[in-house]
């Protein structure tokens, strides 16, 4: 008998079981009560760290195309790594299964986050602007700055809800 | 204003752990570990879940003031009789 040829879909679709991310998206969608999802205190300040190195890179240097390309790669990595902080971090469970203390603290963590942000936003809008006018800034370099500040909110969007919420969350004594 | 409790004790005296009584009155076990501690105040609903499945009034399980004691309240429950 002949055994049947592994078409390119059949590879593809191998290649994404071994990453091992279909595995755990099953493992969200069931929803199973042993899942963890425990306090992340750094991993999303470092991210968080990571885009503002960015961002003041993108305001002192001026605009070149690898650092575009640099830019649009931190993007992609950012934008991947993002979600799983947040589905791996004490908000990342579906908020029907929150108590009343989770649902309060899922509320304070997302009030925190955008206050902060519409409150960065503000302030950042007037200071980027006055700096454009100021140092006469290029097409380029305003783009390369707004791909930045774009970022750096999608990062501190994604990051910092699970940050608050992990710094209010101390540790408990094992009973 | 603090809100004192003393849930680890009842829960002790019944020896159920914190993940029994949070299944019982519909929690995260980790809720019930922070209301111990004192790091949440529960919602009026929850504090009278909670005691009503040790069988107290709530004023029994939570209060504006320290606690005394077991040991004070065992010494004075001797002495009334």
């Amino acid at each position: 008998m002949k055994t049947p040829r592994r078409n390119i879909l059949a590879i593809l679709d191998n290649a994404v079981r071994w990453t091992g991310i279909p595995a755990r998206v099953a493992d969200d969608m069931s929803g199973a009560p042993d899942r963890k999802h425990r306090p992340l205190r750094w991993i999303p300040i470092w991210m968080i760290a990571f885009s503002c190195t960015l961002f003041i890179l993108s305001l002192a240097w001026p605009p070149a195309l690898d650092m575009v390309a640099i830019t649009v790669s931190f993007m992609g990595s950012i934008a991947a790594i993002a979600p799983g902080i947040h589905i791996c971090g004490p908000l990342g469970k579906s908020s029907l299964e929150d108590d009343e203390r989770e649902a309060a603290l899922r509320k304070d963590s997302f009030l925190f986050c955008f206050g902060l942000l519409t409150l960065l936003n503000c302030v950042g809008q007037l200071l980027l602007m006055s700096l454009s006018h100021l140092q006469n800034w290029q097409t380029a370099q305003s783009v390369f700055v707004a791909a930045s500040a774009f970022m750096l909110n999608l990062t501190l969007f994604g990051c910092l809800p699970t940050l608050y919420a992990s710094w209010n969350m101390p540790q408990l004594p094992k009973e | 204003m603090s809100l004192y409790n003393r849930i680890s004790v009842f829960r002790a005296e019944q020896g159920i752990s914190r993940r029994q009584l949070a299944d019982a009155v519909g929690v995260n076990h980790q809720t019930i570990g922070y209301l111990e501690r004192g790091d949440y105040k529960p919602s009026l609903e929850l504090a009278l879940k909670i005691a009503r499945h040790f069988g107290v009034a709530v004023e029994m399980l939570f209060s504006f003031e320290r606690f005394e004691p077991i040991a004070m309240t065992f010494k004075r429950a001797g002495e009334d009789e």
